[in-house]
């Protein structure tokens, strides 16, 4: 009986240590979605509306939108809007979209990992450090 | 980024007369179960001659006459919307914040009217001096709008504030803070054929567009009978 009662014990331990392990960067990965997706229905979804499909020709969509393939530029236009033509499945869009400065680093990370989850069939995280550089690279010269 | 300015004159608080109008708002949003919709704001006193006497009679609150420009560069004044009933709202084109809802939410009322000679859009930019003529034309077409049921106006920015916070009841601030510039009221207004407003809704909801979409036909079953 106490042999059983080892055994029992020890695979339970043996299994949470695996599952936590395994997933450390599963909590993470769900932690930035979870974020990105109240930052993304604050600063977001009033354009680009809930789901993600865009307004008519005001607004292009982020669900089933080729310019998701330029995650660079994607990372860019989150803290520094965008302007002039934009061309999206074909379509042309010209509107401004506003800044958004008071984005830290991370909030944006968690935005781009929520939005290429739920519409660019990644299932990783887009981590800070690969966020970091990218916002350096394109903020605007004084 | 464009930050709009817009005076803080046009976000005074409309004291009295908003609340009673909020009030009545509230009171008759819970009766829905009335024949008719009420007619919201401050009765005007009135002092007319009638037959060598002086008489004093008190009439409701009516949308004065306006005159602004559409997206076509048409004048639009109240004998546009004669004889039709019509639902007014304030934004401005490159506002981020609840503009874009409510758009999506008036879209649905136009598709819903579409055609009927009954019904008219007004919705009018309080940002004018970025909201030109073409500016608009081309914020209607991109929404998918054509035709001349829903226009969108522009013109003299005082006229405009001046009409939204006097005579059509909307509130709003400037803030600077915020994305765009300015916090502003969200309120889609329908108004009947004599230019009396009817009921106030929140525009950035579909719950609150529902409930106009429903009073919209509870009104024209009005002019019917």
């Amino acid at each position: 009986m106490r042999k059983l009662l080892c055994a029992f014990v020890s695979a339970l331990f043996l299994t949470m240590g695996f599952v936590s392990c395994q997933s450390d960067e599963e909590i993470k990965r769900q932690k930035y979605i979870t974020e990105g997706i109240l930052l993304y229905q604050n600063y977001c979804a009033n354009c680009h509306q809930p789901k993600g499909q865009g307004l008519a020709a005001l607004y292009p969509p982020i669900a089933n939108s080729d310019y998701l393939q330029h995650k660079d530029s994607v990372i860019c236009l989150i803290r520094y809007g965008m302007q002039g033509p934009v061309v999206v499945n074909g379509k042309t869009y010209n509107r401004v979209m506003p800044a958004q400065p008071q984005l830290s680093d991370l909030e944006v990370a968690e935005l781009v990992t929520y939005i290429y989850n739920e519409w660019g069939k990644e299932t990783q995280l887009t981590s800070l450090n690969t966020v970091k550089p990218q916002l350096e690279n394109c903020r605007p010269k004084q | 980024m464009k930050v709009s300015t817009i005076p803080a004159s046009f976000w005074r608080p409309l004291k009295a007369s908003l609340l009673s109008a909020s009030l009545l708002c509230c009171v008759f949003a819970c009766n829905s179960a009335g024949d008719k919709l009420p007619v919201l704001g401050e009765k005007e006193v009135i002092t007319r001659t009638v037959d060598g006497k002086t008489v004093t009679d008190s009439v409701a609150h009516q949308i004065p006459d306006f005159a602004f420009v559409d997206q076509y560069n048409d004048t639009v004044t109240a004998k546009t919307v004669a004889g039709k009933i019509y639902v007014a709202d304030f934004f401005f084109t490159s506002c981020p914040t609840i503009c874009p809802k409510m758009k999506v939410q008036l879209k649905r009322v136009y598709e819903k009217y579409k055609g009927n000679p009954d019904v008219m859009l007004l919705s009018h930019s309080i940002d004018p001096r970025h909201d030109s003529v073409s500016v608009l034309n081309e914020f209607a077409a991109n929404l998918g709008v054509t035709g001349k049921q829903w226009l969108f106006l522009t013109g003299d920015r005082d006229k405009i504030y001046d009409i939204g916070q006097n005579s059509y009841m909307v509130t709003a601030q400037e803030d600077s803070s915020v994305p765009g510039g300015v916090v502003h009221s969200g309120a889609f207004i329908l108004v009947d054929k004599d230019r009396h407003i009817r009921g106030i809704y929140d525009g950035t909801t579909a719950a609150g567009t529902d409930k106009l979409l429903n009073d919209i036909d509870r009104l024209l079953t009005e002019y019917k009978s």
